[in-house]
């Protein structure tokens, strides 16, 4: 019974005549020691898709015209049985398997392009080695024992090269509608203090006050968290904040919108970006280390992104950036700035605290 | 090129000729196919070590700290444990990072390793285009394709693969059933699984890099959690069919190596199934 699920896995219609194949499972069972034992019917078939085949094909490779030797097997025995058969050959089923053509050619040809082609082959491989061991980050050379600077400006300039284009990716992927996913409080996870250095003494926070720059009236304005809290309505939101490390917390937070600030007070004209800094970040040592993010605007005023004061609705402990932190889920955790200080708009985009280390500073989610 | 053909109709007339005048061929991977094919060498290989670097930043497997070295790494277990009982490993530096300093770019270098993986990343999604365009234009996609009578038969020629060694060495024959489509069951069921866990992978990659913009898609595969889960049992998919690929290529012989690298086999069996007919 398998057997003729096999013969027939291409499609029952390709066998023309039911009357074959008595003759065809004998046929089977005494040839069994062959690897190939199969039905008649389809190679009929097949030996006419290779008269048909050949003449559409050409040479798929482009190369020379060594085809002209290539003479479609339709000697005097084959053809007869593919006439035959001719008038009962039926459609293929859309999915079902075609038989390959069989092209005739000479070893000679065949042998030419098997040497043409492992030399291809083979240079191609050498390239591959070469442009790996361009590729290869230094520490991972020297532990394979390879000596010498072979990393050079061009291998920056490539791996730079595509952290632009995922970023330019990443910038049209982003739109200003779109909501990221808000979840209910039984979905909340644990988050982890992640402060790349030390985390700072809470004494900051009693003579802590957030300054703006940048601003459309050209002062500098000061901002205690008493004011900030009263001047604008709070929005909750239970968020993931996602780090470029690959972990996700998902976490209650409560604060004002970023949105609600640039409209009170609005930048300047020109400006683009937000560089948001915390001075009171510290290095692994506890020496003061400022960190610094920037943000475009158009993320800055996204409806989800926070000037957070609370978190799981209690306000800010030290680890999680008291007394205010930038929330923007759209964007990788380290853009989420901890105890910000000062907000400055600029036209031309500032550096983040990480780009100079090889990570990207657009950061979109 | 021209001479050639001469050549051939005089050897086609001197029938003492050693070499037989023609040799029957098919053409069994298009262009595009052989080169996709091998360019997934270089950038699975790519993707594998700068993605394993980026595991190490935050390893999917952990476990409670150890009150002793504060390490909850499994990763980082295997790795001490190798070179606890593994020979030649006793004076390893540091055992913590022998997985990935065997298996990865490095530990420690998770900005480097991130931009190997998009350019790897970039570069593998655009060998599949080139892979479909092969498999469409070389019309080698229908024989990929599953039939449906192919767990049974798969599940044979699994058998006969692991008896074979077996077999050969107790000198027993060891037979396997014939199959008149380009592929075997098994075969089928491996190149239709590879390039879809590409296609997987290349999903549930967007889903972790863009698990906002795209949280359709993370959603689709459980959450942003359990999309880096699928994504990480993926790249094992990989590793896992490689070795048995690359032993069976071997052990079959240089006829299916060349027809990855030239395009021709000169497997044409069903042929003598014409001869034995006439």
């Amino acid at each position: 019974m398998n057997n003729e699920e096999k013969g027939n896995s291409l499609d029952p219609e390709d066998i023309p005549s039911t009357s074959a194949r008595p003759k065809l499972e004998t046929t089977k069972l005494t040839d069994a020691a062959l690897e190939d034992t199969n039905p008649a019917a389809p190679i009929d078939t097949e030996t006419l898709q290779a008269v048909e085949a050949i003449e559409e094909q050409g040479d798929a490779d482009g190369s020379p015209s060594l085809s002209a030797n290539q003479q479609p097997r339709t000697d005097e025995a084959a053809s007869p049985v593919a006439v035959n058969s001719g008038s009962a050959k039926k459609p293929h089923s859309f999915f079902g398997e075609r038989p390959l053509p069989l092209i005739d050619m000479a070893p000679r040809v065949l042998r030419y392009r098997t040497r043409r082609d492992l030399m291809l082959f083979s240079a191609g491989a050498v390239a591959a080695v070469a442009g790996t061991g361009f590729l290869l980050p230094q520490t991972t050379l020297s532990r394979m024992g390879v000596r010498g600077d072979i990393n050079s400006r061009a291998n920056n300039w490539l791996l730079n090269k595509t952290l632009r284009i995922d970023d330019d990716v990443a910038e049209a992927l982003y739109s200003p509608n779109r909501m990221v996913p808000t979840y209910t409080k039984s979905q909340i996870t644990p988050i982890k203090n992640n402060y790349n250095g030390a985390t700072p003494d809470p004494g900051y926070i009693s003579g802590w006050s957030l300054t703006l720059e940048g601003l459309a009236s050209g002062l500098s304005v000061s901002l205690d968290i008493r004011k900030l809290m009263n001047r604008f309505p709070v929005h909750e939101q239970i968020t993931r904040l996602v780090c470029v490390e690959g972990w996700s917390a998902v976490a209650w937070w409560a604060g004002l919108r970023f949105y609600d600030l640039l409209r009170a007070y609005p930048s300047i004209a020109q400006a683009k970006w937000a560089r948001v800094e915390s001075s009171v970040n510290l290095d692994a040592s506890g020496n003061p280390d400022p960190y610094f993010a920037s943000i475009d605007l158009a993320t800055a005023r996204h409806p989800q992104t926070l000037l957070a004061t609370h978190l799981s609705g209690q306000p800010l402990t030290v680890e999680h950036g008291a007394p205010l932190r930038l929330l923007v889920p759209v964007k990788l955790g380290l853009k989420n700035v901890k105890a910000i200080t000062r907000i400055t708009y600029t036209a031309e985009e500032p550096k983040d605290y990480w780009s100079e280390y090889g990570y990207s500073s657009y950061d979109g989610l | 090129m021209n001479h050639l053909t001469p050549l051939v109709n005089q050897s086609d007339a001197t029938s003492t000729s050693l070499e037989p005048s023609s040799v029957l061929v098919v053409k069994r991977h298009h262009i595009l196919v052989r080169w996709s094919h091998w360019l997934n060498v270089p950038l699975l290989l790519g993707l594998i070590l700068s993605g394993i670097s980026i595991y190490w930043a935050s390893p999917i497997y952990q476990h409670r700290p150890d009150p002793v070295t504060g390490n909850f790494d499994v990763a980082a277990d295997i790795g001490i444990w190798i070179c606890a009982y593994v020979p030649g490993q006793h004076q390893y530096a540091s055992p913590p990072d022998w997985v990935y300093n065997h298996m990865s770019l490095g530990p420690g270098i998770l900005a480097v390793a991130l931009r190997m993986h998009w350019l790897c990343a970039y570069l593998f999604m655009l060998n599949g285009v080139v892979y479909v365009a092969g498999l469409v234009m070389g019309r080698g996609w229908r024989a990929l394709l599953p039939h449906r009578a192919d767990l049974v038969d798969a599940l044979r020629m699994l058998r006969y693969y692991l008896g074979f060694p077996f077999a050969k060495l107790t000198r027993r024959e060891c037979l396997h059933r014939g199959f008149n489509t380009k592929y075997n069951a098994l075969q089928r069921a491996a190149y239709f699984s590879i390039p879809a866990a590409g296609f997987l992978s290349v999903a549930t990659g967007w889903a972790i890099h863009r698990p906002m913009q795209l949280h359709w898609l993370a959603t689709l595969f459980g959450g942003f959690d359990a999309a880096r889960v699928w994504h990480f049992w993926l790249m094992w998919l990989f590793i896992v069919f490689v070795v048995p690929h690359v032993i069976l290529v071997l052990a079959d012989g240089w006829d299916t190596l060349r027809s990855m690298i030239v395009g021709w086999s000169t497997k044409v069996d069903r042929l003598g199934v014409i001869a034995n007919e006439q």
